[in-house]
């Protein structure tokens, strides 16, 4: 037994040096340095795709910052609500250009989103050691669409007052728990003021943290297992080991802001070209106007529910609707743990069918919707 | 072949122009937002004339034993008090911190809570720390003597 020695103890500090050391050294960032210089992303054919995360990422960065700034003048009231997003769009200088960025990202997000989640149901992404990659990244993709539905109702027009009365009926369907559900959504029986305070706090701070957290997970996830490598590629290198990479810094972190860059682009000429309307202010009493739409990414549900029949095998249709959207969203959450094969087997296939006819549902229902 | 030397060489064009890129982007972002920020209306300045929800046998301490409180003169606080036989005006915004001060009857000062301001009943900073008079506006009596209306108004 030697003793310890004063060195051992302290070890002693390197000389000083410049100003990058001196954060270096007391943030520790040098480990932050390795795993960036670690982390790198596989180079084939399939590799575009991974340029979607990172652009959702971005829209939800322009989300938050368009939606900061909204909320410096936005007043969540029903005598007022209305009337502040009409000075916004009319009276504070690029307010209209902020308030349709905000919109038109918020829709662009959705729509990326759903192509993130297809090509990594595809490319077979969620399999193990990425399971809970796949759970986060599907509750981040609820929790997108619960901030479009929420944000829906806080310009307190026709339309939202009525795709949320609608939104908020479904949810009252749900058996047993529905009818507490629809009181605790609405914060009363019916769609008021109540709601409208509900609908902001859920907005700007519940589904936030929650977006932070979920956000933080699926990132992390994502950087401890690296890129899922899809199998044909891997089939065709002949080999995990042979498949090339580039260094994810910088190589891939600036063809992914081309990509932000191209978003941005598409943005700002949505926005300047396509303001987002405002529509007329919400009247309770009054009567639901002809042609009334929900967003696009509701409108398969909404179409769904308009054409089915009043009673299915004795059960009312809008519950069966919603029983039946809301098993199809589990079995999209539960892919990891329904498809656990090496190779591609027979519950993929079964899958495989089931997410072909989702999507021409999907796109079938929409389209039909946007027509009528 | 032609062997004359590029006259713009071409990394330089390549990053001359990334730098304007994102110059303008940066400022395509930054312009709409600082602007956005800007509030909307202007805070009120130049004239103005408002007849004071007093009159002036309302000037007195009421039952317990409070002055009569500032009202709203164009957005901002005018404290009216009776001195020396005369109604006067003042900004109520304290010239220190801009609190709002109140009047002292008992005493004969016009006082400010948040850091001890003393002004006597001119408006003049007597002691602590306002580094200023009140501004004083102009009063106009009309009326029943006695019971005028108390019309305040400012030039500037």
């Amino acid at each position: 037994m030697s003793p310890a020695t004063p060195e051992k103890l302290a070890p002693a500090l390197p000389p000083k040096r410049g100003l990058r050391d001196f954060f270096v050294e007391r943030l520790g960032l040098d480990g932050i340095q390795a795993l960036m210089a670690k982390k790198r992303v596989p180079i084939h054919r399939s590799t575009p795709f991974y340029f979607l995360g990172g652009m959702a990422l971005f829209l939800f960065g322009i989300q938050l910052v368009t939606g900061m700034l909204l909320s410096l003048y936005y007043k969540p009231s029903t005598d007022q609500a209305f009337e502040s997003v009409q000075a916004i769009m009319t009276e504070v200088d690029f307010g209209w250009l902020v308030r349709s960025a905000h919109a038109w990202s918020a829709n662009l997000l959705i729509g990326i989103l759903f192509l993130h989640i297809l090509t990594a149901y595809i490319m077979r992404a969620y399999r193990r050691p990425r399971e809970m990659t796949w759970f986060s990244g599907m509750l981040l993709f609820f929790l997108f669409l619960a901030f479009g539905f929420s944000g829906y109702l806080l310009p307190w027009n026709q339309l939202a007052f009525f795709a949320s009365s609608v939104g908020t009926a479904l949810v009252g369907k749900v058996p047993f728990v529905g009818e507490q559900l629809l009181l605790w959504a609405r914060g009363g029986e019916n769609v008021t003021g109540e709601t409208l305070v509900r609908f902001y706090a859920l907005h700007v701070a519940v589904f936030p943290v929650i977006a932070f957290v979920l956000l933080g997970m699926h990132l992390y996830l994502v950087q401890k297992h690296g890129m899922s490598v899809p199998d044909a590629a891997v089939k065709k290198l002949g080999g995990k080991e042979n498949v090339p990479s580039m260094p994810f810094v910088p190589h891939f972190l600036l063809r992914d802001m081309v990509g932000w860059y191209l978003a941005l682009a598409i943005l700002a000429a949505l926005a300047a070209l396509f303001p987002w309307e405002l529509g007329e202010k919400a009247d309770p009493f009054g009567s639901a106007p002809v042609g009334i739409k929900p967003e696009w990414y509701f409108l398969f549900m909404f179409q769904a529910l308009r054409h089915l029949p009043a009673h299915i095998y004795g059960v009312e249709g809008e519950i069966a609707g919603v029983l039946f959207f809301g098993f199809c969203g589990i079995v999209a959450m539960l892919v990891p743990l329904l498809d656990r094969t090496a190779t591609a087997g027979w519950p993929r296939r079964i899958l495989n069918v089931l997410a072909a006819m989702a999507v021409i549902f999907f796109i079938v229902m929409t389209a039909w919707g946007l027509i009528e | 072949m032609d062997s004359k030397p590029d006259p713009v060489p071409r990394r330089s064009l390549l990053t001359g122009s990334l730098t304007v890129g994102i110059v303008a982007t940066v400022g395509a972002i930054f312009y709409p937002v600082a602007m956005f920020l800007r509030p909307r209306k202007a805070t009120s300045t130049g004239a103005a004339e408002v007849v004071a929800p007093y009159r002036v046998n309302d000037l007195k301490p009421d039952a317990n034993g409070r002055w009569p409180a500032p009202f709203n003169f164009n957005g901002k606080p005018c404290l009216l008090i009776r001195a020396d036989d005369e109604v006067r005006a003042f900004n109520a915004i304290c010239t220190h911190t801009e609190c709002t001060v109140e009047y002292v009857p008992e005493k004969g000062v016009i006082f400010c809570a948040c850091h001890n301001g003393v002004y006597d009943v001119e408006g003049r900073n007597v002691s602590g720390p306002p580094p200023r008079p009140l501004e004083m506006y102009k009063v106009t009596l009309r009326g029943q003597p006695g019971q005028e209306d108390i019309i305040v108004s400012r030039n500037t």
